[in-house]
Parts: structure tokens; C-alpha cells; sequence
């Protein structure tokens, strides 16, 4: 019977995108999709054009992901990590901590656009290798959005617990730290997993828009914006198809690790 | 209810982290400082009359020459190869933060525009006055040509009169200009008030010697000649520093002429008076920037009724940030542009088929800026 269900959800969760993909691509080679969008081979160029660019430029668009990639992934965990001690504390005490949040949620307001020319200006001083300041500047600006993320999810994962539960917690004359660590803490995997759906797409455009104003020229993101004003239109998109690729790697990653660590918790 | 003594707990709480937290920022900043000191082995002041070699190579060495990238950073990567030195520059700002607080030593600048703000005391300047020195491109032989109109080839072709009205007005208007270039800043502000009144008319002064002056130094008379000596340059240049990732447009580039970027046929025509009726009476232009006294012969031309004397109404559309010039042309959103021509031969390149018809200014106007020894 389980193993009916599972297969049920693989095929959806697999099996549909793929077969868009592909109907896609084909549209895309045979330029149906040009007729479609009215537009020309120059401004959208053939998956064939794309794919012969990023086999021939393989290496500088590694160290372009690499980069990317690291940006993210740090301000992933270290923003996630901020998140989850900002709820641990609004949690814990709710005199301190839903100010705390309500500030995070105010500074993912606002766009990153803005954000990043500042964090870059602010951390002029840490370091003299401008590869080492840019980097900093950036993950702090991907925390930003991993912060808010993880820290209203975490909070929800704390607070939002089975009826009933608390009081016979209670009821055992349980202190403080012990309710967390063997109901609220317990609870709230669930919810970081839900977190992370959000925050992994998330710090992955983070990264890519926060490299545009950074001072190293290096990044995805960046070289999209660089290829673009050079009227380079191949070459920019063989880094957007790149950037697409990044993204749905590091989702398909983050899901299959979710299956792993929620196995047996219940229904979805 | 919170009891007092538990107010003053977390109050307290509170302030230690704070204080904390500006320690550890402060610690951050000063272990920076001390290291970047440090590293700053000869610059980033240079003695008054320092050879632009030793400047060069110094500031190569350590990593501190700036450049905007994007299309701008040819001419520095020929002058860093001209002295041996690696072709890496720093990400410079559109600001010169960078280069007032000494993270970049020897900064890129236009002379009408940055190279303005460094020097003078209006309102955004950093009030350098007369103790920074520059390095010339074109002294050091690897000028690119810069400011240009073009438009697409197909419409050119299609729309010659048009295009030579155009010419005929815009270079009357740039002759107006430079002769009264005071004037001319001061139709630009009317347009535009990117920047201070007194910066337009210091770039005024500044544009009118990059149109009338030739890499060379000579003066030039014909405005928006297509020098071919220089434009040669320019295409060599941009053959060899130009990476392009798409091999196809590589290749491409290799093989380029002066034909597949220029036609002189249009300027002389439209000098000569030889044109009728435009085909085409409403045309608009992609500036490469933002309204400033670097386009101000075409500000002149449509304030002027120079435009209109020709039969033609024209729209300046202000450029900025991202906006690429040869892509808003390509796509027909425009009619003319204004460029870089390594940007055109870039564009060209990669696909589009762009012509130039008209070289505004005579004399690249980069240079690097370094400060003087005190």
C-alpha cells in the first residue's frame, strides 16, 4: 500500500517537470517558441548556441558557480542559523523576541537592490583583498533573506504545538528548557524544512542580484550583467541557463535530503 | 507584570551586547586598517613627477588600479599589457568613494566628468584641487575612441536622408556647443539636472577639448570626422583585448574591418548639404549616460531648432545605469545611439549590425588619477 503512494508522488513530483522540460526545449530548438514570444534568434538563442558556449567556457563558469555557490550555501547556514536562535528566543522569551522578529521581517522588505550597494559600502574596511570584502558584503546580504525565513517558521515550529500538549507537559511539572528540547524542538523539524523551501530558491537569486553591485567581478549573476551590456546576448544566457541549473540542483538536493531526515513522520 | 529587578536584568543584558558587538566591529576595522597599511608598499601618493611607468607598475603590482568594467576597462588592460603587468583591475563604483579613501590607487576617470568631481569644490566634489596627477590614454598610445552616433545598418540604408539630416544638425549643433560651451551647460542643466550647474559648465569646457583636439593633439575642425588613423587603433585594440566567452562572435570579431563599423559616406554627404527630405521626421536618440554636458551638442541642436530646421522632431532619450545604448537601437526602440566604439564592435560582434556614422569625439577622454605625494 505505501509503496503505491510513493510511487503515485514520484511520478508527479519527477516525472511531470521533466516531461515540461524536454516539451519545452523542443519548442525552444525548432523556434515555435520564437513564433510564439515574437522574437529572434539574437535576443533568445537556440539551446544548441547555449549548450556549444557553455561546453567551450566549462572552466570559467565553474569558478563563476563555485563562487555563486559559496555565497549562497554560507549565507544559507549562517542566516538560517541567525533565524533559528531569533525564534529560539522569541520562543523562550516573548518579551524580547517578537521584537526581534517583527525588525527581521522589516529588513527583508527591503529590495535587495538597495541593500547591497550599502553592505558593500559598509564593509569597505573588513578586509584588503577585495575578492574576501565582496564575498562578506554578499553573504551578509543573503542572510537577510534566510534570516526572516527561518526565524517565522522556527517560531511557528515552536509555538504552533498539538493541542493539549503543553498543559500535559505541564502537568508532569516539566521545566522550561526540558518542554523545549523534548516537544518544542521536536516539532519544529518540520518547519525548517519548510523554511528551507523558501530560503534555498531564495538565497540563490539573493546571491546572484547582491553580486551585481558587489566590487569583484565574479559570480553568475554577475557575468549575466556584464555579458548584457556588452550586447553579449549568447553569452548571457548561457549563464542564465546556468543560474536556472544552480537553482534547481541545490531544490532537488535540499528535497531529497528532506526525505531522508522526515521519513516515517506521517502524512506530507 | 515584569518586576523591576527583572527590567533591569534584560536592560542590562542589552547593553553589554551592544557594547559588545561595537568592540567586535571596531576590532574588525582596525585589524583591517593595520593590514591594508601594511600592504601599501609605495602608494597610493606618488611623487610629482613620477615617471606613469613606475606609477604604473606599482599600482599594478598591488592590485589597486580601478576600472567600472562593463565595457569601459579596454584601454586600461592595453596600458596594464603596454607595461607587462597582469590585466586585473578593482571593480570601481560609479562614484570615486573608492579612490578619496585610497582602497584604489590609480582610478579610472573620464576628464570631464570624474576627473571634474576629484578636482573642484562644488557640490559633490572631493576637493583635490591641483594635488592629483593623471596618465593620458592617449599619450600612452592606447586611446579607443569613444562617443560616437550610430544606428542600425537596415535603417541607414532604408533612411539615408533622414540620417543625414541628422548628422547635418547635430554636428551644427556641437559646433555651437563648443564654441560657446558655457552656454551649452547651461541648456544641458534646463534638460537635465543630473548633476550641479558648475560641474556641466567644467564639463563643457572639458567635452569641447576631446572634440576639437585629435589623439595626436591637433586640432580638428571637422566635427564627428572619422579619423582613420585612430579609428584603426580602436579596432586593433578591441581585437586583441575584447575576450569574448562565444566563440562564434570571437571568430567574428577577428575578422572585422574598419567597414564592418563605420561609413564615412553619411557625415560628408550631410557636410556637403547633400540631402533631401527625411524619410523619417520622428526620430529619438539613446544617450549613453544620464542629460550632461557630455551630449550637450545635441541638447543645443533641439533647443536651437536645428532638428527642426532639417524637418526632423527629435526625442533625446537619457541613458543610465544598466541601459544599453546598442540594444535599445537593435531592438528599434530608438532610432541613433550613442557609444563607446568598443561597445559597437562588441555588439557587432556578438550579432547585431550596427554602424557608426559619426565620430564625436576626437580624443579618448580616460585617464587614471593618482594623488600626489604631500
Amino acid at each position: 500500500m505505501k509503496k503505491h503512494i510513493i510511487k503515485k508522488e514520484a511520478v508527479s513530483t519527477v516525472v511531470y517537470p521533466v516531461v515540461f522540460g524536454i516539451i519545452l526545449v523542443v519548442l525552444w530548438q525548432t523556434q515555435i517558441l520564437h513564433h510564439l514570444l515574437g522574437t529572434d534568434t539574437f535576443t533568445l538563442p537556440l539551446p544548441s548556441r547555449i549548450s556549444s558556449i557553455i561546453g567551450d567556457n566549462i572552466g570559467v563558469i565553474m569558478t563563476n558557480v563555485q563562487a555563486t555557490v559559496f555565497v549562497a550555501l554560507a549565507g544559507l547556514l549562517f542566516g538560517s542559523l541567525l533565524g533559528f536562535i531569533l525564534a529560539m528566543v522569541a520562543a523562550m522569551s516573548p518579551h524580547w523576541g517578537a521584537g526581534g522578529l517583527t525588525i527581521a521581517t522589516a529588513f527583508n522588505a527591503i529590495p535587495i537592490i538597495a541593500i547591497a550597494p550599502i553592505f558593500t559600502n559598509l564593509t569597505k574596511d573588513f578586509s584588503s583583498d577585495p575578492n574576501v570584502r565582496s564575498m562578506f558584503a554578499k553573504i551578509l546580504v543573503v542572510m537577510i533573506t534566510c534570516t526572516v525565513s527561518m526565524g517565522i517558521n522556527a517560531y511557528r515550529g515552536f509555538t504552533e504545538l498539538k493541542p493539549f500538549s503543553l498543559d500535559l507537559m505541564k502537568s508532569y511539572a516539566a521545566g522550561r528548557w526540558t518542554v523545549f528540547f523534548k516537544l518544542r524542538l521536536p516539532n519544529c523539524v518540520p518547519y525548517i524544512f519548510t523554511a528551507l523551501r523558501i530560503s534555498v530558491p531564495g538565497c540563490v537569486i539573493s546571491a546572484m542580484v547582491s553580486e551585481y553591485f558587489a566590487e569583484y567581478i565574479i559570480g553568475v549573476g554577475r557575468q549575466i550583467r556584464e555579458s548584457i551590456v556588452l550586447a553579449q546576448y549568447s553569452t548571457a544566457w548561457a549563464y542564465i541557463v546556468t543560474a536556472c541549473l544552480i537553482g534547481v540542483v541545490m531544490y532537488a538536493v535540499l528535497l531529497i535530503v528532506e526525505n531522508i531526515l522526515l521519513k516515517g513522520r506521517g502524512i506530507k | 507584570m515584569e518586576r523591576k529587578s527583572d527590567v533591569r536584568k534584560k536592560s542590562v543584558i542589552l547593553a553589554a551586547c551592544a557594547v559588545a558587538a561595537g568592540l567586535a566591529l571596531n576590532g574588525c576595522t582596525k585589524k583591517a586598517e593595520s593590514s591594508a597599511a601594511a600592504s601599501s608598499a609605495g602608494g597610493p601618493n606618488f611623487a610629482k613627477g613620477t615617471p606613469s611607468e613606475t606609477i604604473i607598475k606599482t599600482s599594478a603590482a598591488a592590485g589597486k588600479v580601478g576600472n567600472w568594467g562593463l565595457g569601459n576597462e579596454y584601454e586600461i588592460l592595453a596600458l596594464l599589457s603596454k607595461y607587462g603587468q597582469d590585466q586585473k583591475f578593482l571593480s570601481q563604483a560609479f562614484d570615486m568613494d573608492g579612490f578619496d579613501d585610497s582602497s584604489i590607487w590609480l582610478a579610472s576617470a573620464m576628464t570631464y566628468n570624474e576627473l571634474g568631481l576629484v578636482k573642484n569644490s562644488y557640490e559633490g566634489g572631493y576637493k583635490y584641487g591641483d594635488t592629483v596627477g593623471t596618465i593620458d590614454m592617449n599619450d600612452e598610445g592606447v586611446a579607443m575612441l569613444e562617443d560616437n552616433i550610430f544606428s542600425n545598418r537596415a535603417f541607414a540604408k532604408a533612411n539615408p536622408n533622414t540620417v543625414k539630416a541628422f548628422l547635418a544638425a547635430s554636428v551644427k549643433g556641437w559646433k555651437y556647443a563648443c564654441e560657446h560651451p558655457d552656454e551649452a551647460a547651461q541648456i544641458v542643466y534646463k534638460y537635465g539636472s543630473s548633476v550641479s550647474s558648475e560641474h556641466q559648465s567644467y564639463m563643457a569646457g572639458e567635452v569641447k577639448k576631446l572634440v576639437e583636439t585629435d589623439t595626436k593633439g591637433s586640432t580638428v575642425t571637422n566635427y564627428g570626422n572619422m579619423d582613420t588613423a585612430a579609428m584603426q587603433q580602436t579596432l586593433d585594440l578591441a581585437k586583441k583585448y575584447i575576450k569574448l566567452s562565444d566563440s562564434a562572435a570571437s571568430q567574428k570579431l577577428s575578422t572585422f574591418t574598419l567597414d564592418n563599423v563605420m561609413d564615412a559616406s553619411y557625415l560628408a554627404d550631410a557636410a556637403a548639404g547633400k540631402f533631401g527630405k527625411p524619410e523619417k521626421s520622428s526620430v529619438s536618440i539613446q544617450l549613453k549616460w544620464l542629460p550632461q554636458a557630455q551630449f550637450m551638442g545635441y541638447y543645443v541642436a533641439l533647443d536651437k531648432g536645428y532638428y527642426k530646421d532639417v524637418g526632423l522632431d527629435v526625442k533625446i532619450v537619457p541613458g543610465g545605469g544598466d541601459i544599453s545604448e546598442t540594444t535599445a537601437v537593435y531592438s528599434g526602440q530608438v532610432d541613433f545611439g550613442v557609444t563607446w566604439v568598443s561597445n559597437l564592435i562588441a555588439a557587432n560582434a556578438g550579432g547585431m549590425d550596427l554602424v557608426e556614422v559619426a565620430q564625436v569625439y576626437q580624443r579618448s577622454g580616460l585617464v587614471l588619477v593618482y594623488k600626489y605625494a604631500k
